[in-house]
């Protein structure tokens, strides 16, 4: 359209057209019926199960169809319609739970350092850092700070093919739903949808590759598929035409990558802020006109250059489209540190038990003469005396260690004295690794043994198959909120807080989406130093039990 | 001293590298390097994705700016200036080639002129500083070519200027800016979680942004590491690191700086004398050698009715492989178009790709007959790849023609004349002949340049009004100029 290009500012982009939904609007009684019956959506919303089959023009099947098409053609037809209760429901805890650990991650250096460099740039176009009401940035600045936030503990969800979805999804949509106020505007359900689109194209590339389902050797998996989450998400959002969602996709390639030899430091959250950031650049790229390969999906020196070994497929007709979200849900973490790395924080809990019978007694380290952990072979989370906050995050060894002393893991437990401890770094010694051969490096299946030997010969043995938390044991409402006030306790009022818990619980409710930006530049509240610390204590008082054999 | 990693010998080398270790040699490659890149690029201002790029730019201000070559009105914070100004040195495939491939100024130089406007320093930048900083950023980019045999060949994973040329870029800025040790490892290691793009955006307008992107990155990560940002200290010797982008990687201490060599004392760039991959440019060398044996004089046709079939025994790069191209991308990556276009006009200059050139029916008709051969001897390698080409006419004469080395490769350097000309024709619209000359002049001499804000003035010095038809005419320097070429 030359309008746009003359314009000085091209996101003045023409006005979405409203999204109509065919299915009326539903009601909290509705949801709250829908629950206790365990009733499946489309058996009340009325006598259309699936209206989007009336008013969606779906493109003919066809066997020639490119791979690449089918998904700027899944990005382009999926409607509100199409959402299932189960994907709301999850979406809605994602969104609620990358937001508090969003708002704790503004606390971190990392944060610090990335706003500062991103403080160089300035727009008539703007968003705000959450939190930081003064503090606007254009909106890719936006999206990349509030990305590295979320990434900057690895405290944010994970899911399973391997990724951290909504980090480089969610700072995305509250950055354009602030920086492009529309006619009309966003609804939550716009957001909702939105979000959705970008982790399902996030989940559908994953299964791609064989290499992908597994914990990562090369690249990190958010900077690969997070960019294209990214640019799905934003292209939904802004309401591209099929051709632009398509060609978001190829220009978003050109952009994505990063090797996860940066993991353990802290220029790894930059690469789920940098995959929000390329996202939504190569979404307003492609809003300008630029043009990228069209076959950007189905080539392998396209987006297979990431994997050894890929082999994608187009994707199933609309009319059948079942979210990943629905079939696959993701873990929330109850510390920051890589997902592994809690298995062994719960195996490590349910040995302590054997040693330290009552609450006030000391883990008695000295008799200890070893601590053998049977966990997979995963590189990079394999660094027996960490150096720093980053490395112990990814510290197999420490997350052990840490636990058997304090008895749980919280965020301080990554604090540099707490982890130059000189008790620490004694019992650290004692730690070996060994990795049988059914413990593979998948979040699906792997397990965490500890055997602990002391000195007079006694060993304890417990295993953990799953933590709390994990999708198989999923954390409960009302511990995710508790995370969530923990984490924001900082940075929010307990109003605010609230507040936010409300709206997302009622997320898809929600008339217009600046109601939640709002929420999101309210300032922080003066908060004691010390109040933090006991406050994230939250984990292992409330776990429900640990899963040991 | 025994260095402990490869990462930690590059870190020494940025960091350690002096003017004094510049060479005459290294000198004079580089600033034709300089030249080169200049023109090409402010031809690229003319472009449609140089257009777009700064559209999408024009979000972003700053305190801190740079101004966008040859718009002097148009600023923009430091890394969008060199992300623009990189497109538009890429913008038509017309910038410099090493050997491994990569184009390495592209990535290098608009951080440089970028800086030293956004940063100005106490005490100036020189142009001895400019220089040392940009061939510490070629030669960063030349050492990680060397690390993999699949780097050797022509690309078929990554597009090697968004992989190296982002460390490149890293190292030039960290250089310019004179950071420590420490920081110079670190900047390396932020760039590499900026790097690398896949191949298959090749022949759209996505891969100008590769070495946009690089430039930019490059700098992004200095900027980082400036601020004490932290990453891998191994990110050079991991197959996890810098690694990821290869098949085969390993990593070599480099030498001591005592013994340093610079890569490009021992290996020259290719310049091009048009806008398109490189590996076309043996087509069209081998297309006007054979060319003659059926157009005798001037002012006569190309006899396309009377020919049969043309053959092309070049190497199997599948992205220049391009039967039918349908854009202007396309044809600069189409081995069939530039022979046709080369059989039919006797030259290809820079509007050999405007669309109504490309879809000419005369061009389509031939482009029917032509057929391609990979023979076995015949590698993907800049360095030893050729081109025969066969034309059988209806009459079943066949004419052949070879060419091992075109006029611009390194083995048959352009000309100082040449080079000089090529840049005057691609500044034509957008700058003064004086403000050209001027240009020339102070790269010729830039080790001797005490302020480099002299150069920075000059690229942004308003264009003159141009009529829109003195720009073809200007730029068909090729295949007049040229000293022969190389056939058997």
């Amino acid at each position: 359209m030359a309008v746009v290009s003359k314009s000085i500012n091209f996101l003045a982009y023409p006005p979405r057209k409203a999204e109509k939904r065919v299915r009326p609007a539903r009601s909290r009684t509705d949801l709250c019926k829908l629950q206790s019956d365990g009733a499946n959506i489309e058996d009340i919303s009325g006598q259309n199960p699936k209206p989007w089959r009336d008013t969606e023009v779906v493109p003919a099947p066809e066997q020639t169809r490119s791979v690449t098409e089918s998904f700027a053609t899944m990005i382009h037809g999926l409607k509100v319609d199409h959402l299932t209760d189960h994907v709301l429901q999850r979406s809605k805890r994602m969104i609620l739970d990358a937001l508090g650990v969003g708002f704790l991650g503004t606390s971190t250096e990392v944060f610090h350092k990335v706003s500062q460099y991103s403080k160089i740039y300035s727009s008539n176009t703007s968003s705000t850092v959450w939190g930081r009401p003064d503090f606007r940035l254009p909106p890719t600045y936006a999206a990349f700070v509030n990305g590295v936030a979320i990434h900057s503990m690895d405290f944010d969800d994970t899911w399973h093919p391997a990724t951290h979805p909504s980090g480089a999804v969610l700072p995305v949509l509250t950055a354009l739903s602030e920086a492009l106020p529309q006619t009309p505007k966003f609804s939550g359900l716009d957001l909702l949808l939105a979000f959705n689109v970008g982790i399902e194209v996030q989940g559908r590339l994953m299964h791609f590759s064989r290499e992908a389902m597994d914990i990562p050797k090369r690249f990190h998996p958010p900077s690969v598929v997070g960019t294209l989450g990214s640019a799905a998400a934003a292209s939904k959002f802004l309401g591209l035409s099929l051709t632009k969602c398509q060609q978001a996709l190829a220009i978003a390639v050109s952009h994505a990558g990063a090797p996860i030899a940066n993991a353990a430091t802290q220029t790894k959250p930059l690469h789920i802020g940098n995959a929000a950031k390329h996202g939504m650049e190569a979404t307003f790229l492609a809003m300008l006109g630029l043009q990228g390969s069209k076959q950007i999906l189905d080539l392998g020196s396209g987006f297979g250059a990431f994997y050894a070994n890929y082999s994608p497929k187009v994707l199933p007709n609309l009319d059948s489209h079942i979210w990943l979200l629905d079939q696959q849900d993701v873990a929330f973490k109850s510390f920051p540190a890589h997902l592994a790395t809690h298995w062994v924080a719960d195996a490590a809990a349910a040995v302590r038990k054997h040693l330290v019978p009552s609450d006030g007694t000391l883990f008695p380290s000295d008799h200890v003469e070893r601590i053998l952990l049977r966990i997979p072979d995963v590189q990079y989370v394999n660094r027996p005396f960490p150096d720093s906050e980053h490395e112990a995050r990814h510290s197999f060894q420490y997350v052990a260690c840490a636990m058997l002393l304090d008895g749980s893991i919280t965020v301080p437990s990554f604090h540099s004295h707490q982890i130059e401890r000189p008790q620490v770094r004694e019992l650290l010694k004692k730690v070996e690794l060994e990795h049988p051969p059914d413990n593979l490096p998948s979040f699906n299946t792997l397990y965490c043994e500890i055997s602990i030997t002391l000195k007079d010969g006694t060993t304890f043995t417990e295993r953990s198959n799953t933590f709390y938390g994990h999708w198989r044991k999923p954390l409960s409402q009302e511990d995710l909120q508790k995370k969530f006030r923990a984490n924001t306790s900082t940075t929010l009022s307990s109003d605010t807080a609230e507040s936010l818990i409300k709206i997302i619980e009622n997320l898809e409710d929600l008339e217009d989406c600046s109601v939640l930006t709002t929420l999101l530049k309210v300032p922080s509240p003066p908060v004691e130093a010390s109040k933090r610390s006991s406050m994230l204590s939250f984990h292992h008082t409330t776990s429900p039990g640990l899963t040991n054999i």
